[in-house]
């Protein structure tokens, strides 16, 4: 096993990311700012001159500030049918709003009248007076409230990636599915860092604005000043676009000895779910399409859940994505549970072709189904292998479970019927927790998920499922059936991992990202040249 | 020539700003309207620019009648000088005196030699002052700047504010003294109002006296202090009279 990578290689590895993301959050936030001060501005103005308007403007302005950013941006993939940057810029469009419209309202009307009246007095037109007197000296409120909005929208963007949206979210995100402290610190760290300096520009650039500094700063030294902090917001956008294109960081390559490459050029979309095997086997498939077809990937991983990417490929928005029989069967089919494996695919393979146009393809091997786990010591010394034999130990034994299992009808409810189980204890647990939980002593069942790195790390074993309780999750890849009439020879590759995953290999491959904290990619690439799928240098 | 007409003005209905006022102001008079406050001096001033429409009666220039006339047209045509001071905070000293002539389309470098001339005019250095904003000058600074904008397009009527009510005593009589100077020089026709007797006594040539918005009394200073018409005028003009004797008599 390899040692957990330290922070500069670490920072060494995802600096041509770390630039591109940032790049992207930058463009992400622009956009949004932007197109927020065209709605904003003359949305206030509107509620200016038109009294009745005000109230009106600032309760459905304000009202989009309460909205939880998540919620948000689910009623939006929702409403626009599409995944990522479409709806995260909608979303903070809406939310940059708030602050542009109240401050320019307030702006607007918080000049003094007296001035108002002399530029009456000395003949201005109502729109004269607007743009000649009122919009300029409400300009410093107008801008304070850009600020506000331009430092919320940076935060909020990095929510962005929730939905698959680019930006420092990615990071975080990605951070967040596999409990890596230094992805969701490189995600973090440079988004304050940004904020900090979209508020610095900003102010920068009001400084230089203001009346007087223009005769103050003069000189060719105080006349550049002026001009490189007026121009300050516009060189952080020119930065994230510039970020966005191009890229000085070399990208990291995995060397691959390509023999021969099949298929017509093309672009691929592998989507994955937001947890570490979903990554894993994602950059699996990634790199053997890259390695053995003409095919351009393109990684959407890290979508948040099963309707996400099942949504995104009927969508035609990506075109392929692992998923799981037991999930396929439950989530998306809300069928009944088929206990018998390939009764299980035949059904789903079926269902899916039907109802949505897409293709199970052949599984990997493994089945991510729940386990009753306990450590392997006790099992040894009571002569534990299946879940039948707990039975006589039960009321001994303490049970730590997962919320969600305990709920669930597949969980602990149906299991205590089957099998005429009662825990002495059960204790709810986080799924991080449990296994530390077992570990040290605290619990002596858990419900692992059976291709869990820390099963072998922590010495525990996974009984037998002897009546078959829990339904088979075998995973497989879906891909879009128009896609692979286009592109049969995804269907050949990926057919190189078929039943080559059992629940042992995903386990230590988890293992690997989980808890020496290595990236998805390079578990990947180790594993297919050690398989010789793909040939190293 | 003003001549305003049986004006009244009300704002409810019910109480009047000023009831049934008729006033002419001649040709390159200094007509001073003369009371204490809500006495409805600067509403009849307003009303002149139709800053304020008047509820009834009419105000005629050089013969026309205002309400005839685009408001925005009348007013660029008449200087305004405000009470208080009425500078744009954002805009330059220069851009300031040159806004009306800018809002008539006049071109920049007319503009910027018409600025540079008003200052001269008002005592202000152009080459010190031009680029300045109004903060950064004094009071009485500021409202050389604001005649000096008043006069910009060389307007035959002015309405002045109560421009140097906000002034110390001193600055106050320089700039007096500077507006009695311009005038001789320039010919204008000038609404002046203010609630200093002394100071009407100095610029009018003739005096108007507003009380509770009606017109007590109208003549030259000299009338006003030797013939005053009402009970009213007499008082007004007499208590500064003896605080003054009481004040020599301490010297």
């Amino acid at each position: 096993m390899l040692a957990a990578v330290t922070w500069g290689e670490f920072l060494a590895n995802r600096m041509h990311e770390l630039w591109l993301r940032l790049g992207e959050h930058i463009v992400l936030v622009s956009i949004s700012v932007f197109a927020a001060i065209c709605i904003g501005v003359p949305l206030a103005m509107l509620a200016f001159r038109r009294r009745w308007t005000q109230t009106p403007v600032l309760g459905v302005v304000g009202a989009f500030q309460t909205i939880p950013s998540i919620a948000m941006l689910t009623i939006l993939l929702v409403l626009t049918g599409k995944t990522k940057d479409i709806p995260a810029l909608i979303a903070l469009t809406l939310y940059a709003l708030l602050p542009i419209v109240r401050n320019a309202l307030a702006g607007l009307q918080g000049v003094r009248p007296d001035v108002i009246e002399a530029a009456r007095g000395v003949g201005m037109t109502p729109r004269q007076t607007l743009w000649m007197v009122r919009v300029p000296l409400a300009m410093p409120v107008i801008v304070a409230g850009i600020k506000t909005a331009a430092v919320i929208a940076v935060g909020i963007a990095t929510l962005s990636a929730f939905i698959g949206a680019g930006g420092l979210g990615k990071f975080i995100n990605a951070g967040l599915s596999m409990k890596n402290t230094k992805l969701m610190v490189l995600g973090a760290v440079p988004s304050v860092i940004l904020a900090f300096v979209v508020s610095g520009a900003i102010s920068a650039s009001e400084w230089a604005l203001a009346p007087g500094v223009r005769r103050r700063k003069r000189g060719v030294a105080g006349k550049a000043a002026r001009h490189l902090a007026i121009s300050l917001p516009l060189l952080v956008v020119a930065f994230g676009v510039l970020a966005s294109v191009w890229n000085p960081f070399p990208k990291r390559r995995r060397a691959v000895e390509i023999t021969h490459r099949i298929g017509m050029p093309g672009t691929v979309r592998i989507a994955t779910k937001n947890f570490t095997e979903q990554f894993v086997v994602g950059e699996m498939m990634a790199q053997l399409l890259e390695a053995r077809t003409r095919l351009t990937v393109k990684r959407d991983f890290n979508l948040a859940g099963t309707m996400i990417c099942h949504e995104a490929l009927v969508h035609g928005e990506a075109d392929l994505y692992p998923e799981y029989t037991g999930t396929g069967l439950t989530a998306i089919l809300k069928a009944e549970v088929i206990a018998d494996p390939q009764k299980a695919y035949d059904k789903v393979s079926e269902a899916y072709r039907e109802k949505y146009g897409l293709v199970w393809l052949e599984p990997f091997g493994f089945n991510n189904t729940y386990a009753i786990t306990v450590r392997a010591a006790d099992a040894d010394e009571h002569g534990w292998t299946t879940i039948s034999d707990l039975k006589d130990d039960a009321e001994e034994l303490r049970a730590g479970f997962t919320a969600e299992f305990s709920e669930r009808p597949d969980g602990y409810p149906g299991l205590r019927a089957v099998y005429d189980i009662d825990f002495g204890s059960v204790d709810d647990f986080d799924p991080q927790l449990m296994y530390d939980a077992i570990a040290h002593n605290e619990v002596d069942v858990i419900c692992a998920f059976a291709t869990d790195g820390r099963i072998a790390a922590y010495e525990l074993k996974p009984l037998k499922d002897d009546y078959g309780f829990f339904p088979p999750y075998y995973a497989a890849p879906v891909v879009r059936a128009e896609f692979l009439e286009e592109h049969p020879e995804v269907r050949h590759v990926l057919a190189a991992l078929a039943g080559r995953l059992d629940d042992a290999t995903m386990q230590r491959l988890n293992y690997e990202v989980d808890e020496n904290k290595r990236d998805p990619a390079d578990v990947a690439y180790e594993y297919l040249v050690e398989q010789g799928l793909l040939k190293g240098d | 020539m003003i001549q305003i007409t049986s004006v009244s003005k009300s704002y409810d209905g019910v109480s009047y700003a000023v009831r049934d006022l008729s006033l002419e102001v001649t040709e390159d008079e200094t007509l001073v309207l003369l009371g204490s406050s809500g006495c409805g001096k600067t509403t009849t001033l307003k009303m002149i620019n139709r800053l304020i429409e008047p509820t009834s009666g009419t105000i005629l220039v050089d013969g026309e009648d205002i309400r005839a006339q685009d408001p925005v047209a009348l007013r660029r045509r008449i200087g305004y000088v405000f009470q208080g001071i009425g500078l744009f905070p954002h805009m330059t000293v220069e851009s300031n005196v040159s806004i009306v002539p800018r809002l008539l389309g006049w071109p920049a470098a007319r503009r910027g030699e018409r600025a540079h001339e008003l200052l001269e005019l008002v005592g202000l250095e152009p080459g010190e002052y031009a680029e300045r904003y109004p903060r950064e000058l004094s009071g009485g600074e500021q409202q050389r700047v604001g005649v000096a904008r008043s006069l910009a397009t060389d307007p035959e009527y002015l309405l002045m504010d109560e421009p140097f009510g906000a002034l110390d005593a001193l600055t106050r009589d320089q700039l007096q003294q500077e507006l009695l100077a311009l005038k001789a020089r320039l010919k204008k026709t000038i609404v002046f109002v203010t609630h200093d007797i002394f100071e009407a006594l100095t610029l009018a040539d003739r005096i108007a006296v507003l009380h509770e918005g009606h017109l007590e009394q109208v003549g030259t200073p000299d009338e006003m202090v030797n013939r005053p018409a009402t009970d009213f005028v007499r008082e007004f003009f007499g208590k500064p009279a003896q605080q003054l004797a009481a004040f020599k008599e301490m010297l």
